[in-house]
């Protein structure tokens, strides 16, 4: 008896843990292609915003590169068009900031010229570390800058690396949006 | 001096009985009961170890393994999975004194608890390791040295000072409860100290959720954890706090008289409602706490040593335990007054028909541990002739209840011996009296046919250890064995 608990729990761990490694192995995978696309996304540089003007709060995610680049036909020349969607609101991503522990993105929300949200696309996720700084930051960074209604924030202690690229990146959405 | 007492004449000569065994035949009434009983067993044992398969898993399912590229990473990784490990196990300990009856009626109580103490170094050293990794592969991803990285965890990140604190609370569980260190404080500062358990994985829990990208809000991950959590946490709540109290409020038990039976040894009946749910138990411990002043809080695991007796309508009825001077603790119960209530906990432990397996038993007592044999000698289904008993006892005043034993064994039809007399200093490995000892007799002299049957030991553990080898000798499977610590 005492052999058939043993084998049983042993087949029972070993396929609960392949079934844990076979699907890590595809988050793994999601990771390292969300990665690549972020990097090809910044390589674009011209569409790093999305002006596509609609008020529409759903996040363009990802396909903002997409997006951007048929929204946005010149970054200079469309500035006055961008301004004028800007006061009638919008969604606009911000720059992909590398920092050596991953990259940063975030996207804010527009509507009659004020910050209406602030969602990071990306955080530095390099290292549990990191992640677990991430979490803590992100939100603290959000409530700041909707009170702020501006870039101008404390970095949040503990968290510079985070902060200064969360804040680089929305300054270049804030830009985007014409605020 | 060895008394020879047995229901058919002409076996009472105190000759050495014959080594015969009689033609076994089982009726395999306890054949289903036998099976299952393993079964669930072994669905714990397996049930165990996926748990700790399945705290790994949650992290390979993350895609830690691809963290684990860097030396930074694969220290952190060792960390997270360290931890993740240390307190599975801190939840299996907890299940497992949690008196759940699925695993009391499984593998016993005194199993349950064994398992319990020996899940408790190794989860301390998962945990240890768990804080010193994490400090190192953090450090070394941030070019700082452990002792730093540690102080800025503790400052900087939310939660993390809890978890420090949870650290030192566990360290100092476990330390109080090792063997060397347990004994030289009183059972209540252990008890105290024990109960720091909650805090140290109460304080231990927000770093788990708040920290880490494991269990992040909205991963399936966060809710697994969460709902062993919970699921560890209401058990406790249940079994160990609702069901006492449910079955004190049930059972309204009130000390109806207290009887000497031998010095220092009384009786004590309590009257109380609804005793048949109680019926049937013979064997197994409650857990009492007698409500009078300086007592109360002190919890006394007594077996019932007779059967409750159904006294008036509503169940109402008394039943009875018998209780040794072990201790300051029981010491105080030889003066318990009478209308003292009684709060219970129980039954608890296999020490009871539910652990038996043949169709024969053997039920072998020492001193006090006597006691519970009698209830169990009371109701335990055999056939006239299928079991023997044997009492142990320096004297005859020690065989405790050793009138009613005699009375029990004639009115069902088992064989009673009585070993009585001093042990031999000689042979500390020997549960005989050392006349009987130096006479060459073994336990199968006494019960021919004891490989065929359940023995049920209860005893000063250090006899009870003797006891279970010669059975063990004399061909007793581990499965047939039962036995139970008094000694407490």
């Amino acid at each position: 008896m005492r052999i058939r608990a043993a084998v049983s729990a042993a087949l029972a761990s070993a396929g609960i843990l392949l079934v844990g490694w076979q699907s890590g192995v595809h988050v793994a995978d999601t990771r390292s292609a969300a990665a690549a696309a972020a990097t090809g996304n910044q390589a674009s540089g011209t569409g790093t915003t999305d002006s596509s003007g609609t008020a529409s709060s759903g996040s363009s995610g990802s396909g903002g590169s997409a997006a951007g680049s048929s929204g946005s036909t010149g970054t200079a020349g469309a500035a006055g068009a961008a301004g004028a969607a800007a006061k009638a609101g919008g969604t606009y991503d911000g720059e992909v900031v590398q920092t050596r522990f991953g990259t940063v993105q975030v996207q804010i929300i527009v509507k009659s010229g004020q910050i209406t949200d602030v969602t990071a696309l990306k955080l530095t996720d390099a290292e549990g570390r990191s992640m677990q700084i991430s979490n803590y930051a992100a939100p603290i960074l959000r409530d700041e800058v909707l009170q702020a209604q501006s870039a101008n924030v404390q970095t949040v202690g503990g968290a510079t690396v985070t902060s200064d690229a969360y804040l680089t990146s929305l300054q270049a959405a804030l830009d985007a949006a014409n605020l | 001096m060895n008394t020879q007492l047995s229901p058919s004449p002409g076996t009472g000569e105190p000759t050495r009985p014959d080594h015969r065994p009689a033609p076994v035949r089982e009726t395999g009434r306890f054949d289903g009961q036998h099976r299952r009983r393993l079964l669930r067993a072994d669905a714990l044992t397996v049930a165990a170890w996926s748990s700790l398969a399945a705290s790994i898993a949650l992290w390979l399912a993350d895609g830690g393994l691809a963290t684990t590229a860097s030396p930074a990473g694969l220290v952190t990784a060792l960390g997270i999975v360290a931890g993740l490990a240390g307190m599975d196990l801190v939840l299996l300990m907890l299940l497992l004194a949690a008196r759940i009856p699925f695993i009391d009626g499984a593998v016993g109580h005194d199993r349950a608890l064994e398992f319990h103490r020996k899940l408790g170094k190794p989860s301390l050293y998962l945990l240890l390791a768990h804080g010193l990794l994490i400090a190192v592969g953090y450090g070394m991803a941030e070019g700082l040295d452990p002792v730093s990285e540690a102080v800025a965890l503790w400052v900087l990140v939310p939660d993390m000072w809890l978890a420090f604190i949870s650290l030192a609370l566990f360290i100092a569980v476990v330390v109080t409860s090792l063997v060397a260190v347990r004994q030289r404080f009183p059972y209540e500062f252990w008890y105290v100290v024990h109960l720091l358990t909650y805090a140290a994985v109460l304080t231990s829990l927000p770093h788990q959720f708040s920290v880490g990208g494991l269990f992040a809000v909205g991963t399936w991950q966060r809710w697994y954890w969460l709902a062993i959590c919970i699921a560890t946490g209401a058990a406790l709540l249940y079994y160990r706090i609702i069901q006492p109290l449910r079955a004190t409020f049930r059972h309204q038990l009130t000390v109806e008289r207290v009887t000497s039976v031998a010095p220092g040894v009384v009786n004590i009946e309590m009257s109380g409602l609804q005793l048949g749910l109680l019926a049937g138990n013979g064997g197994r411990f409650f857990i009492w706490r007698f409500l009078a002043p300086g007592l109360w809080w002190h919890p006394h695991p007594f077996s019932l040593s007779a059967e409750p007796v159904r006294t008036g309508p509503d169940g109402h009825g008394r039943l009875r335990i018998t209780v040794r001077d072990l201790g300051r603790g029981s010491a105080q119960l030889l003066r318990l007054r009478r209308g003292t209530k009684v709060a219970v906990e129980g039954p608890y432990g296999l020490f009871s028909s539910a652990a038996r397996s043949k169709d024969r038993v053997v039920m072998i007592g020492a001193g006090i541990g006597i006691t519970p044999l009698r209830a169990l000698l009371e109701t335990t289904p055999f056939a006239p002739g299928q079991a023997t008993v044997l009492l142990r006892g320096h004297s005859n005043r020690e065989l405790y209840l050793g009138e009613e034993i005699l009375e029990l064994c004639r009115q069902r039809g088992a064989t009673l011996f009585h070993l009585t007399g001093g042990r031999d200093p000689g042979s500390p490995n020997s549960w005989l009296p050392a006349a009987e000892h130096r006479a060459g007799y073994a336990l199968a002299d006494y019960v021919p046919a004891i490989a065929f049957a359940d023995v049920y030991v209860c005893g000063p553990s250090r006899w009870s250890g003797n006891v279970l080898n010669a059975a063990r000798a004399a061909g007793v499977h581990e499965d047939q064995l039962h036995h139970e610590r008094f000694d407490w």
